[in-house]
């Protein structure tokens, strides 16, 4: 039996494969990468392990990869009968001119075809099987992750860019037992749509405050300097990606340099390069922010003012340029505890 | 913001421990290009990866910095730093088995001008000629501090001071795969393709990785020596004839 795929047959957006990444192949230079929103990516896998009714498919299935989809704008022909789910930026998907419900799992005959529109608000959206996809027929996972870097495409350990053509395989499961009367697993947005479901309660509504671990170098600042950082507004630019989020100050670049946040004799003391990760904030002599996001080089060497905490980044990767953000600190113990109720609901099973 | 200081009996270098994300321990040392501040990164590195394997998910090592990612989901903050100092602090501790500096790995370099890279303008900003940049480039060896940027990148130092340049004001989109270039007091070759801001004196071909059975090898190493040695356009095409072969 051949092995079953979904055919892209249009995109005008962008996607990619993802899964958790890559976390243990840093320190030989590869960007961890992975799924930007983990919320709607875990939320996916895990729609489609409760629609098999399955307790122990939860557990395999939890970190399966996915297509990240961003802006919508793509369709998709199945090519064998699967069972997938969708979730994150609401693209509106339709199944055979069908539309159908964003965070639920479906399933799919030969022949269907599943098309994304544009989202009105988000910028992600998460299309998973049951199984997993593996991207190109033989394709293995690099370095333990099936996750789709852009800067790293041109290695070609991760297989091609997705795109018009592209045969999307996946493992083949227990897909037969979606014959069986289908538990139907959702958060019954349908009959909901004007009100926040429990999805989309994750999310921030209209500004989103990040909260942040300081760093040695905040530390260092002064109490009115650090004051003036946690009281600017920030606007996203348009230069934002899967590698980093760009934030700019609503007001006039500050010019004189009492007004600066950052001091040059603090400043000094991080020019050498130096491993940074998730969610650092960087902050360049132009005093314009940048967070590190999942696609970050592993080293990096700007001046860190500290460190997003994980589940302020999944909501942030959804926020779109023009939208604002400010920060404020939080323990690096209350970070733990936030991401570990985050984990321990999305039954996040960690793989070492 | 808790920030550890280390006890310093046993040892001459100072470090702190900050808790720097969720999953994440910065160890730092003061920032300086030092053989020996970095010998005993390295050698911590190494300890702690054979020590504590069971909490420890990954660690990169830099000129100045050791990063932990850890299973916060399996041991707290508190009891990994005073788990690292333990080990740190113990006297009797083995030295962990690095491989030997000794050996000294050898970088051919086609030093170009034809390219209209970069090596006219450096050699007039340092104030020397071409074959001096060349003639100082290549009789340095330097040592491996950090891999990172992209996969394979290795930051070599020290560059010779009299080539110490700020980097580029505004990068190049396309820096070529096995471009040779300087930046500040570093040198490195480029992997593959990528943007950067490091001004290229010359190309290898030799290939900065290797990759088979799912593997990745880097050719240099951080803690590894290297040193570049110039070659004519013939050898240089020959050689990469060899490579590609």
């Amino acid at each position: 039996m051949s092995k079953p795929y979904l055919e892209i047959i249009s995109c005008n957006g962008q996607a990619s494969i993802q899964d958790l990444g890559r976390p243990n192949a840093q320190h030989l230079g590869f960007s961890v990468s992975g799924a930007a929103d983990e919320y709607a990516f875990l939320t996916a896998n895990n729609l489609i392990a409760q629609q098999q009714n399955l307790s122990h498919i939860q557990h395999t299935q939890s970190a399966c990869a996915a297509i990240e989809i961003t802006l919508g704008q793509i369709a998709f022909k199945a090519h064998s009968a699967c069972t997938i789910a969708i979730t994150g930026a609401d693209c509106q998907a339709t199944i055979n001119n069908v539309l159908v419900s964003n965070w639920q799992s479906h399933t799919l005959k030969a022949g269907d075809i599943l098309d994304f529109s544009m989202p009105k608000v988000g910028l992600h959206s998460y299309l998973a099987v049951l199984g997993g996809f593996t991207g190109e027929i033989s394709q293995q996972p690099w370095l333990g992750s099936f996750s789709q870097t852009k800067n790293e495409m041109a290695l070609g350990f991760t297989g091609e860019k997705l795109t018009v053509g592209s045969k999307l395989y996946f493992n083949i499961r227990t897909q037969a037992q979606t014959q069986v009367e289908p538990k139907v697993a959702s958060f019954n947005t349908s009959q909901l749509r004007n009100r926040p479901t429990p999805a989309t309660q994750f999310y921030a509504r209209d500004k989103l405050t990040l909260r942040f671990i300081a760093s040695t170098i905040f530390a260092k600042m002064s109490v009115a300097q650090q004051t003036q950082f946690l009281a600017t507004e920030y606007v996203i630019s348009a230069d934002s990606n899967r590698m980093g989020y760009r934030l700019n100050t609503v007001q006039q670049a500050r010019s004189t340099s009492e007004q600066k946040i950052l001091l040059e004799i603090l400043r000094q003391q991080c020019s050498l390069s130096m491993p940074v990760t998730y969610g650092m904030i960087q902050f360049p002599a132009n005093e314009q922010t940048i967070v590190l996001m999942k696609e970050r080089q592993t080293m990096g060497g700007y001046p860190v003012l500290g460190t997003v905490m994980q589940t302020d980044l999944f909501r942030l990767s959804q926020m779109r340029p023009g939208e604002k953000v400010n920060f404020t600190l939080i323990s690096h113990k209350q970070a733990q505890q936030q991401l570990n109720a985050f984990q321990n609901k999305l039954n996040f099973s960690v793989v070492y | 913001m808790p920030s550890h200081n280390s006890p310093t009996s046993q040892s001459n270098t100072k470090y702190t421990i900050d808790v720097v994300a969720e999953n994440a321990l910065l160890l730092s040392w003061p920032a300086q290009i030092s053989l020996s501040q970095h010998d005993e990164i390295l050698n911590l590195q190494a300890l702690l990866k054979q020590q504590l394997h069971e909490v420890i998910v990954e660690t990169v090592a830099s000129y100045h910095c050791l990063m932990i990612y850890f299973a916060f989901q399996h041991v707290t903050s508190e009891q990994l730093i005073e788990d690292i100092k333990k080990l740190a602090n113990n006297e009797h501790r083995q030295l962990a088995n690095l491989k030997s500096a000794d050996d000294c790995i050898k970088i051919p370099v086609y030093y170009d001008t034809e390219q209209q890279w970069d090596l006219v303008e450096v050699a007039k900003h340092c104030q020397l000629s071409i074959d001096e940049v060349i003639q100082q480039h290549s009789s340095h060896v330097y040592h491996g501090y950090a891999l990172g940027f992209t996969p394979g990148f290795c930051y070599l130092a020290s560059l010779p001071k009299s080539l110490h340049l700020p980097r580029k004001s505004s990068p190049r989109v396309k820096v070529p795969k096995g471009a040779v270039a300087i930046a500040e007091q570093q040198s490195a070759v480029y992997p593959s393709e990528s943007p950067g801001g490091w001004h290229i004196i010359g190309q290898t071909p030799v290939p900065m990785y290797q990759s088979n059975n799912g593997q990745f090898k880097a050719t240099i190493n951080v803690g590894q020596n290297v040193q570049f040695y110039a070659i004519s356009k013939t050898e240089y095409i020959e050689l990469q004839r060899g490579v590609n072969a």
